[in-house]
């Protein structure tokens, strides 16, 4: 049978580790998702992610289940491209492509002075961290 | 009126690995499980590799220059979890971090694969401050 809890704190059995509920609530991701940026894109595993838009080479948008409460949340994301090896940075956002509530933004481009053009990575991660709606 | 739980070992009655949290604005649930970290790990990358801080980390691994695994205590259920981070090289050039599936060194159910690089000319480098988190399902 279903059942709620409702607590203010929680305590392994001694009676030590102590943490506010608050803190589970606020410290849990609200979403990841790993996926292959590469041809059609395909979600590899998630929380909370519904699915993800392919915006063009190297552009893409993780389309959030259940949306935040607003576009101050923290997202970290990493991408590789493994058939070369070549080293890939991943960032969200910038003047054409906002955060939104329910929408994180990611780029994914070569590293290197000489080649930072946007690229379909093989591998994207990304998780958020922040209040959902 | 405040109250406090104490107890070892959380469980989802109808799914024992599944239990509901209400979110900061008291209507979405997300699932306490899924969102928590599996593993995080402080590492300095330089010399002879040292953990200063993790989670679930067994043991850390210098694969290459700039290159390393973070081995987990608890495997994870398959390799398909998400990792990111970042890295700092303290010697006035900054290196930027990247998760890696190289063939080379390859992510697993029991590590991560990662990658540190300069990002000015794309080599790998050592650093002194990197940071790793995993999140996904464990085994």
């Amino acid at each position: 049978m279903a059942s709620e809890l409702r607590v203010n704190t929680l305590k392994d059995a001694a009676g030590n580790n102590s943490i506010a509920t608050s803190f589970v609530a606020g410290g849990s991701a609200k979403a990841f998702v790993n996926f292959n940026g590469n041809g059609t894109v395909a979600i590899k595993s998630n929380l909370n992610t519904s699915s993800i838009t392919d915006n063009g080479t190297g552009d893409y948008t993780a389309n959030l289940t259940s949306a935040m409460s607003n576009a101050l949340y923290t997202g970290l994301a990493s991408a590789r491209d493994a058939s070369t090896g070549t080293n890939i940075v991943a960032a969200d956002g910038n003047t054409t492509r906002t955060v939104g509530a329910s929408a994180f933004h990611v780029w994914a481009a070569y590293s290197g002075a000489s080649n930072k053009t946007l690229y379909d990575a093989l591998f994207v991660d990304v998780v958020i961290h922040g209040d959902l709606a | 009126m405040a109250s406090i739980l104490k107890v070892d070992a959380l469980q989802g009655v109808t799914a024992a690995g599944s239990i509901l949290v209400t979110g900061e604005g008291n209507s979405t649930t997300t699932n306490l499980q899924q969102g928590l970290a599996k593993a995080w790990h402080s590492f300095n990358g330089t010399g002879t590799v040292a953990t200063r801080g993790s989670f679930n980390v067994s043991s850390l691994t210098d694969t290459a220059t700039g290159q390393y695994a973070t081995v987990f205590t608890n495997s994870m259920s398959d390799g398909n979890f998400s990792h990111s981070g970042f890295s700092e090289h303290d010697g006035g050039t900054h290196a930027l971090f990247a998760t890696s599936n190289k063939d080379n060194n390859p992510t697993s159910t029991t590590k991560a694969g990662i990658d540190s690089f300069r990002g000015s000319d794309n080599t790998g480098i050592d650093s002194s401050q990197m940071t790793h988190i995993i999140v996904g399902d464990l085994a």
